[in-house]
């Protein structure tokens, strides 16, 4: 199949690639309407970094096909994927909370089809309109919460392997 | 309900407040209608007749300052002029002028130790190169007499008799010894402050469950017969009819007793009023000074959990296993790897607790509790289950509905053998052992059910079967211990000992016509695997097929050439992911929600199917639910520690399922407030 270039994209065709995903689809379609109207649609291709860990993050983008992954640098240990963004999902939820600086790479490892906002404007429509901003956090805040949760259930590293236990080696 | 036509005895009436029927009438014998009268000075001839018809004779005797069950050879061994005190924490002998010798509460001792004794030998296991044999040990139990059996007792031996003969599988050592045994029976004529027979429905009179029941009074004993073999006994006394002062006297002291007790554990709604109190603050309190230290449940006449352990000679080519009491107070009870379902002593006091008054009404339709009173005179902090019982306060709460196990299987000792075909490393700690030379029992098992699997010197280890072959199984094992170690370390041609298959199984009839989603993680696919190899043999009888399935790393999942065959098919989604990715690694890094969180299919005609870690089911089973799966048609499976694998040894309760004979495959509904709730 092929794509039409981003270029291609209309503001009807922004519109509905935004609420045809997961972020767009809890949002109003006055909210869509409008961050329709500011959107733009990226293409990537692997290794192209979203959003840099420390650096300032320019844009929100919403992941409308392919994968993005969310990696730290750790010292001598490399690179360590934390968790992938997939379809329907954010990207640079910096970009809209202070202090505006990514915590962690954004980098594609597929092709990928981004729908982005920059952050700048976006956050001038936000203060403006306090009806927009009352649509769009909540559904940032509960992507972000789902994130916090699954890293939390990562944490507890349930596939661990675990020591001998006494059942086996020992009755009481 | 009959037990056991074979039992010389009807089954003990239930206590009150449980189902099931009003006592026996006593048995009249063909030598007279009774009750007789036995003078004192002939209860010697009552031994020596029971000693002559070859029976050991198991009574009453003073050892070690406690009034305890003992051999009795003569009548002057019997605890005469002996009385007792009886408080929460404390027990102590006292002397009183008179003959009399059955005047005394329950010592710490029941019968108990005899019909179920706390070590019995189960098989002899032997390794020879590559061969194995488990020989089970024979079981020939003694002849015995009990002599001076109180209700209470004969009503622990009703409920045991419940609980190890009425079910599916029985427990043959159990039921020799029962056979073996003839019971003589003793009113009670005196209390100690710690008994409450009375609110258990259980004595002070003994009711049924006897050869013969005495009364004691100061001249002698008024006579009973309950059974044709207590008729003869008594045809071979020198009795005469008891008459009617005789017989008043009897009547009187025994219901003097029953007053003495009153009735302080009310028991009406105390099953529902106990299930609903699993988060009240009164576990934790009642933790403070509770020990683990097991002395209620070792004096219990009804506790019957118990685990198998292994003794070998020291290059474990022969091994002995035996059966031994465990209690549900111990660290090691609860435990799998990864740890125990019941690591705090709260958890444990609440499971012992329910388990008494209510989970074992849901079990086998009685309390579990007698009212002996033993457990508070033996608590070392004197804890008094009939205070802390009253101080749990009522609402309702929902049970789980139980559920028919599937016959199959034998019982703990005896194990059929069968020959490794082949070995296939998964990963770094997991193989999978293709399982020939089975019994054909295995071959028409079901999907998730599993297999108990031992090597002699070995604890067995209860396995999942993750694939039905032709005319193999196979047995995905990670080596979690010493026993799965053992056991993956086998090669081709080496025999092993299987019991099974046992437990519940996916219920894939149910999902036909439906959209299937199967949600897993690591080891966790192995139960699964045969109900994937079922939908794809009847593909076009299922709607669309969905397999999330979650690993540590790519280097730990399972069955890795299979999950690409599937995912060609084309009709299966299969979708991968990983909590730590590798630089190789493209696919998603998360948790297994994370596969479908965001998705956009609907859960409304879809059955599910669960199987991993429990906190894992648990973030799986609230991300199903809202996408509308209801918990009728999400399927899980629980771990928990199983010995014996046939609901007998107590191990795997989980409120009041077993999860070895009721599960390990549940469906969410069944399990209530169970599911993902800590310490149960």
């Amino acid at each position: 199949m092929t794509l039409p270039a981003p270029s291609e994209f209309a503001g009807a065709d922004l519109a509905l690639a935004l609420s045809g995903s997961w972020f767009g689809a809890g949002l109003t379609p006055e909210a869509v309407t409008r961050l329709a109207a500011i959107a733009e649609v990226r293409d990537l291709v692997p290794g192209d970094v979203v959003v840099a860990e420390g650096q300032v993050a320019e844009t929100l983008g919403i992941v409308l096909s392919g994968r993005i992954a969310l990696r730290m640098l750790v010292p001598e240990r490399g690179t360590v994927t934390i968790l992938t963004v997939e379809p329907g999902d954010v990207v640079g939820w910096s970009a809209v909370v202070a202090p505006y600086r990514g915590t962690d790479d954004a980098v594609a490892i597929e092709p990928v089809r981004l729908l982005t906002f920059s952050g700048e404007r976006l956050r001038l429509l936000l203060r403006a309109d306090p009806l927009l901003a009352a649509s769009l956090y909540p559904r940032l805040l509960q992507s972000v919460g789902r994130r916090l949760a699954a890293t939390r259930m990562q944490l507890l590293d349930l596939f661990a392997r675990e020591e001998w236990v006494r059942s086996e080696t020992k009755q009481w | 309900m009959v037990i056991d036509e074979r039992l010389p005895y009807a089954p003990y009436p239930a206590p009150a407040g449980t189902a099931v029927a009003a006592p026996p009438a006593p048995i009249a014998s063909g030598g007279g209608v009774g009750p007789w009268f036995l003078a004192r000075a002939n209860l010697g001839v009552l031994i020596d007749l029971l000693r002559e018809d070859g029976r050991t004779v198991i009574g009453p005797a003073v050892v070690d300052g406690a009034v305890t069950l003992a051999e009795v050879r003569s009548v002057d061994e019997l605890p005469a002029g002996v009385g007792d005190e009886q408080v929460p924490g404390r027990y102590r002998l006292v002397q009183r002028g008179d003959r009399r010798v059955f005047d005394f509460a329950v010592g710490p001792t029941s019968p108990k130790r005899w019909t179920f004794p706390p070590v019995v030998p189960l098989n002899v296991g032997r390794r020879d190169g590559r061969a194995v044999s488990f020989e089970p040990s024979p079981i020939d139990p003694p002849r015995l007499a009990f002599l001076g059996v109180r209700a209470c007792e004969l009503a622990a031996l009703g409920i045991q008799d419940r609980v190890f003969l009425g079910g599916p599988y029985t427990d043959e050592d159990y039921h020799a010894r029962r056979r073996n045994a003839l019971v003589v029976a003793v009113n009670c004529t005196t209390a100690a402050s710690t008994c409450f027979c009375t609110s258990m429905g259980t004595g002070p009179e003994a009711r049924g469950g006897y050869d013969l029941v005495l009364t004691e009074l100061d001249e002698g004993f008024v006579i009973r017969a309950g059974s044709p073999d207590g008729a003869d006994l008594v045809a071979r006394m020198p009795v005469r009819g008891a008459d009617a002062g005789q017989m008043l006297r009897a009547a009187e002291s025994v219901g003097k007793v029953a007053a003495m007790m009153g009735d302080p554990v009310p028991t009406a709604g105390l099953h529902d009023r106990l299930l609903a109190q699993f988060d009240s603050q009164h576990w934790s309190r009642i933790a403070e000074r509770c020990l683990s230290c097991a002395n209620c449940t070792m004096v219990c006449p009804t506790c019957f959990c118990s685990s198998v352990t292994q003794r070998s000679d020291l290059d474990g080519d022969v091994s002995t296993s035996e059966r031994v009491w465990d209690f549900c107070f111990t660290a090691g009870f609860a435990k799998v790897a990864g740890g125990s379902f019941r690591s705090r002593p709260r958890d444990r006091y609440r499971q012992w607790l329910t388990h008494k008054f209510a989970t074992w009404v849901d079990q086998f339709g009685t309390f579990g509790c007698v009212g002996c009173g033993r457990c508070i005179a033996w608590c070392p902090v004197g804890i008094d289950i009939r205070a802390e019982l009253l101080s749990i306060a009522p609402p309702l709460g929902a049970r789980p509905e139980p559920v028919r196990p599937k016959p199959v299987a034998a019982t703990p000792g005896f194990y059929a053998t069968a020959r490794i075909v082949s070995v296939r490393p998964e990963t770094a700690d997991v193989t999978t052992l293709t399982i020939g030379d089975v019994d054909p029992a295995f071959l028409a098992g079901e999907f998730g059910q599993f297999a108990m699997v031992a090597v002699p010197a070995f604890p067995p280890v209860p396995i999942s079967i993750s694939r039905f072959g032709r005319d193999t199984i196979d047995l995905t094992i990670r080596a979690a211990g010493p026993a799965t170690a053992a056991i993956i370390g086998l090669g081709p041609r080496d025999e092993i000992g299987v019991r099974g298959p046992l437990g519940t199984s996916w219920p894939i009839e149910r999902a036909m016509g439906h959209d299937v989603v199967i949600v897993t993680g690591g080891i966790g696919l192995a139960p699964l695997r045969p109900l994937l190899d079922g939908i794809i043999a009847r593909r076009d009888r299922f709607e669309t097929v969905r397999l999330f399935y979650g690993a540590r790393t790519p280097a730990d999942q399972l069955y890795r050439e299979e999950l690409r065959a599937w995912a060609a098919r084309g009709d299966v989604e299969v979708e991968l992911i990983v909590d730590r990715g590798t630089p190789d690694w493209t696919g998603p890094v998360g948790v297994v929600t994370h596969l479908f969180d965001q998705a956009t299919w609907d859960g409304e005609h879809a059955l599910a199917f669960v199987c991993g870690p429990e906190r894992m089911m648990e973030a799986t089973v609230e991300t199903l639910e809202s996408r509308g799966l209801p918990p009728d048609r999400i399927f899980v499976t629980l771990e928990r520690h199983m010995e014996c694998g046939i609901g007998l040894c107590g191990h795997c309760q989980t409120g009041g399922l077993f999860v070895c004979r009721d599960g390990p495959v549940f469906a969410l509904s069944q399990l209530g407030g169970i599911f993902g709730r800590e310490g149960m």
